[in-house]
């Protein structure tokens, strides 16, 4: 039974937060992820905006944290070597109780220590958007404001932890966790492994991972959302986030610029039973339309390439904010729930908080001299040079093989992610880290072709590849005698 | 970094890239097709059965026997082929850099004939709500797995769209014991030709269920169950008509794009009713020197008419090429500012027409294609320039299942009205 000093529960953007927090000390620890990737929880379902923090209430733990957290966001894009766009934020005034409701979010961001926040005029606002809605008049405009793209940079955390020797385990659900005299036990479908403190950053379970250790501290809902992706060769693009201004539980509907150059609008806000219901309802993705069309009045809409839904973790009757803190009943066991909203943002202010409490609860936490903060570099072959591309291909033909023709991405790229430090071993997997079949045809032309190289370098037969999690092959078998040589 | 030189460069290697080239080869050219897959003849390859010839060669083929035709005949010219090779860029001047295994082509083309084909649309374009799961795929990436790569998808079938490509594949998983459990279109009439609505479904007692769609897509990792439900007239769900079919694949065949992203780089004016570019009766788009035909313009319902509309691209490109190698581009036909131009208008009952610019003087005959929005049974082509009427049809049946072509010839065009206001093309019910 391997041990550690600390087990991370939840792969998503938390987790590997925390992972990549921790691998900067000598500490051993490890991650455990139910699914067969990380980041594919809640934090593949939302729109990636990086919010400055003008939302949280001054004084709460979020509006530290979502303010600390965003504004290390630009120094780990250079160190870990993610995709990280400024576009700024509008938060759209269109009557004069949008402009009470925008001058209340304008002191809120003061007083939490958002930079150059400002409300500014139609005509500022129209000449930055010229797509913009006639019926715009003022905007709070947040110009410190990224974006990212929220599972690059989970995979980013991750393969940094990883790099600096945290052990990041998928397809391990944790079904048991006993306390013994000097920590836990926990066991997963695969394998036992001990450790002195458990770090819950479960998402949407964290409550039933808290339960399995005998702790009922709180209770967990989802909160859906759904989304829409838009061809990057749409016309009409918003250069700058928007929303509209905010109602009581949700941001509102915002037409959002992504890193790749796509239009996401997104999203809806629906509290739900199910943590496992991802679905699209119909009902949500005419509220995207319609609230997007209130922003972006000529929206092409037969621009509209992918739908899809998040599920936002929410800890009930807790004021919508995070649960960060050590368990009262087990000590050892630290929460990281109800990471909802501004989650991507909060990140990696949480990744520190949970140090700290880590460090209260009794673990020696002393700095690692051989930490690297810089992420080992991907090829890219799309962002290259032709001189670069040319001298690649001479290196390795594969670089000259384009798979993925809706976004130039290489068999060497593709093969490069299935043997990564955390490999892809699903096409989804490969999509997030290569964005094969993230494009106009969502890999109506590449789908057969990865799935061949995933079953030539996994070794498995092409109806064993998944598309995501267990069950979800994309093949049944073969037509006749077996699959063709 | 490779550097190249040739007068026509055809980007895509399918019916439309072939044909092009062997006319450009013709017209005394040099001349290359730079392919992305790995063998020449495009989708043809995997689309077994048959049908295709009927019109241009007098003799029922399949894709493959339509493409080997081609390819046998490029084989015996100089045209270079370069297979799995992608063109990553075009440039103003005609220039194009490719990847391939070999490295990066820098090419220099004195034309170019765009010929890249159509993509399907996804389940994205139509947003089905419901999950996201495994077994939802379209139509085409299904034939691909099923005649070429020897997998079979799923075993319990269920087709939204009766698009061509769908009605062929209902027949094909049948054939290969799978479970068609019915073919379910929103319009209410058919999308695919007649024949592959006989051949295909009847002849197989698949059941077609018009105005009717897909409204929910059920299970999670992988496909469950579609729900169905009928519309009405204004395409809006009936909820008591709603319907919950077991099935572990769903097939799509809800429609097919001209893939322009390459042209949309250098600046091609797009024709929003066609996705494809703009062309006049040269099939030349608003770029000096690029030319396009076949799926990448509009999309075709047979290969025949894609051959025809190919061979004309191939030899107005080697034309505009050689002029332009021979310094005489200022007298060349194809320069449009020296030729009054002519605006065609698609008018009631079409979506669009191909070409959409013509020029006078019109030197030689050119077919000028539409298809009709509707299903309409007594009807006909008229051409008009404000009240006055320039050409009338006899009148007969239309279905937006079938390309129409009218031949226009110059005696005609010479005499019609320029500039002062567009001609309109439309197809009158009488």
């Amino acid at each position: 039974m391997n041990h550690y000093d600390v087990i991370i529960i939840g792969g998503g953007i938390t987790g590997t937060a925390i992972a990549h927090e921790l691998s900067k000390f000598k500490l051993s620890v490890a991650l455990l992820e139910r699914g067969t990737d990380i980041g594919i929880g809640a934090t593949k379902g939302n729109g990636g905006v990086v919010h400055p923090g003008y939302d949280p209430t001054p004084g709460s733990l979020k509006a530290k944290i979502n303010v600390q957290g965003a504004n290390a966001y630009p120094q780990l894009a250079k160190e870990l070597n993610f995709d990280i766009i400024n576009p700024g934020i509008f938060v759209l005034g269109f009557n004069e109780a949008d402009r009470a409701a925008l001058s209340h979010k304008l002191d809120f961001g003061i007083k939490n220590g958002v930079r150059d926040l400002a409300i500014i005029d139609a005509q500022t606002i129209h000449a930055r958007e010229p797509h913009l809605s006639e019926q715009a008049r003022f905007a709070l405009y947040a110009p410190t404001a990224t974006v990212v793209d929220p599972f690059e940079v989970a995979i980013a955390f991750a393969e940094n932890a990883a790099e600096n020797g945290v052990a990041i385990l998928t397809g391990q659900p944790v079904t048991a966790i006993t306390k013994t005299a000097t920590g836990f036990v926990l066991t997963t479908v695969r394998a036992q492994f001990s450790c002195g403190y458990i770090v819950n950053a479960a998402g949407n379970h964290a409550d039933d991972v808290a339960k399995l250790a005998g702790i009922a501290e709180y209770t967990m809902k989802p909160r859906h959302g759904d989304l829409l992706v838009f061809d990057k060769d749409m016309g009409n693009k918003p250069q700058t986030v928007m929303f509209p201004c905010p109602g009581p539980d949700t941001k509102g509907i915002a037409c959002i610029p992504t890193v790749h150059g796509n239009t996401l609008v997104g999203s809806t806000a629906t509290m739900k039973d199910d943590k496992e219901a991802v679905n699209n309802y119909a009902p949500g993705i005419q509220a995207l339309i319609d609230g997007a069309k209130k922003i972006v009045p000529e929206l092409d809409t037969r621009k509209i390439i992918r739908s899809f839904a998040g599920l936002r973790p929410v800890v009930l009757d807790h004021n919508n904010d995070f649960f960060i803190a050590e368990s009262v009943t087990v000590k050892g066991f630290i929460h990281a729930a109800g990471i909802q909203s501004p989650g991507i943002a909060s990140a990696p202010a949480i990744a520190e908080l949970i140090r700290d409490l880590l460090d209260n609860a009794g673990l020696k936490i002393l700095p690692k001299a051989n930490f690297n903060p810089y992420r080992k570099t991907k090829t890219v072959f799309s962002k290259l040079g032709i001189a670069q591309q040319d001298e690649l291909i001479k290196k390795n033909p594969a670089y000259g093989r384009i798979v993925c023709r809706c976004e130039t991405v290489t068999e060497g790229e593709i093969v490069d992610a299935i043997h990564g430090i955390i490999p892809a071993q699903t096409l989804d997997g490969i999509k997030r880290r290569t964005r094969a079949g993230m494009g106009r045809c969502q890999g109506g032309f590449c789908q057969y072709k990865i799935i061949a190289i995933l079953s030539r370098e996994l070794g498995l037969p092409s109806e064993e590849i998944l598309l995501e999690d267990i069950g979800s092959n994309l093949l049944c078998g073969s037509m006749k005698g077996g699959a063709l040589t | 970094m490779k550097k190249l030189n040739y007068d026509v460069v055809v980007i895509g290697g399918g019916p439309a890239g072939m044909a092009a080239a062997l006319n450009a080869k013709e017209a005394g050219a040099t001349v290359a097709i730079i392919e992305r897959n790995d063998e020449l003849g495009g989708i043809l390859n995997q689309c077994i059965h048959s049908g295709f010839g009927l019109s241009y060669f007098k003799a029922e083929l399949t894709g493959p026997e339509y493409a080997e035709r081609f390819i046998n005949r490029v084989n015996d010219t100089d045209i270079e082929v370069y297979l799995n090779t992608m063109v990553i860029d075009l440039g103003p001047g005609c220039q194009i850099i490719a990847s391939n295994q070999s490295g990066i082509l820098v090419i220099s083309a004195g034309s170019i004939v765009l010929a890249m084909g159509c993509r399907e649309r996804t389940r994205g374009a139509i947003k089905i709500p419901g999950s996201r799961p495994a077994g939802v795929l379209t139509a085409g990436l299904a034939q691909r797995y099923v005649n070429i790569e020897n997998c079979k998808p799923g075993q319990r079938i269920v087709i939204l769209g009766s698009g061509d490509i769908g009605l062929i594949m209902a027949r094909r998983l049948t054939l290969e014991g799978m479970q068609v459990l019915g073919v379910y279109e929103l319009m209410p009439y058919a999308n695919g030709l007649y024949r592959n609505i006989k051949n295909c479904l009847d002849d197989f007692d698949i059941p077609l269920h018009l105005s009717t769609t897909v409204t929910n897509i059920i299970g999670h990792p992988h496909l469950e169950a579609v729900e169905v439900a009928q519309v009405d007239k204004n395409l809006a769900v009936i909820d008591e008509t709603r319907e919950v079919i077991p099935c572990d694949t769903l097939l799509l065949s809800i429609g097919l794009i001209p893939e322009n992203e390459l042209s949309q780089r250098v600046g091609i004016g797009l024709n929003p009713q066609t996705n494809g570019p703009r062309v006049d009766e040269f099939l030349s788009t608003d770029q000096p020197g690029i030319f396009a035909c076949g799926n990448v313009l509009h999309v075709h319902d047979l290969v025949d008419n894609v051959t025809l509309e190919a061979e004309a691209a191939g030899a107005a490109a080697a034309a505009y090429a050689l002029a332009e190698r021979s310094g005489e581009v200022g007298n060349n036909a194809l320069l449009k500012d020296t030729c009054a131009l002519i605006q065609l208008e698609a008018g009631e009952n079409i979506g669009y027409t191909v070409p959409s610019i013509l020029h006078q003087p019109f030197k030689r005959e050119a077919r000028l294609s539409f298809r009709v929005k509707r299903p309409l049974t007594q009807a006909r082509v008229v051409i008009t320039s404000g009240d006055q009427i320039l050409y009338q049809g006899e009148p007969r049946a239309f279905k937006p299942s079938v390309m129409e072509g009218l031949w226009l010839a110059p005696d005609d065009v010479n005499g019609w009205p320029s500039l002062e206001r567009p001609i309109t093309v439309s197809i009158q019910e009488v």
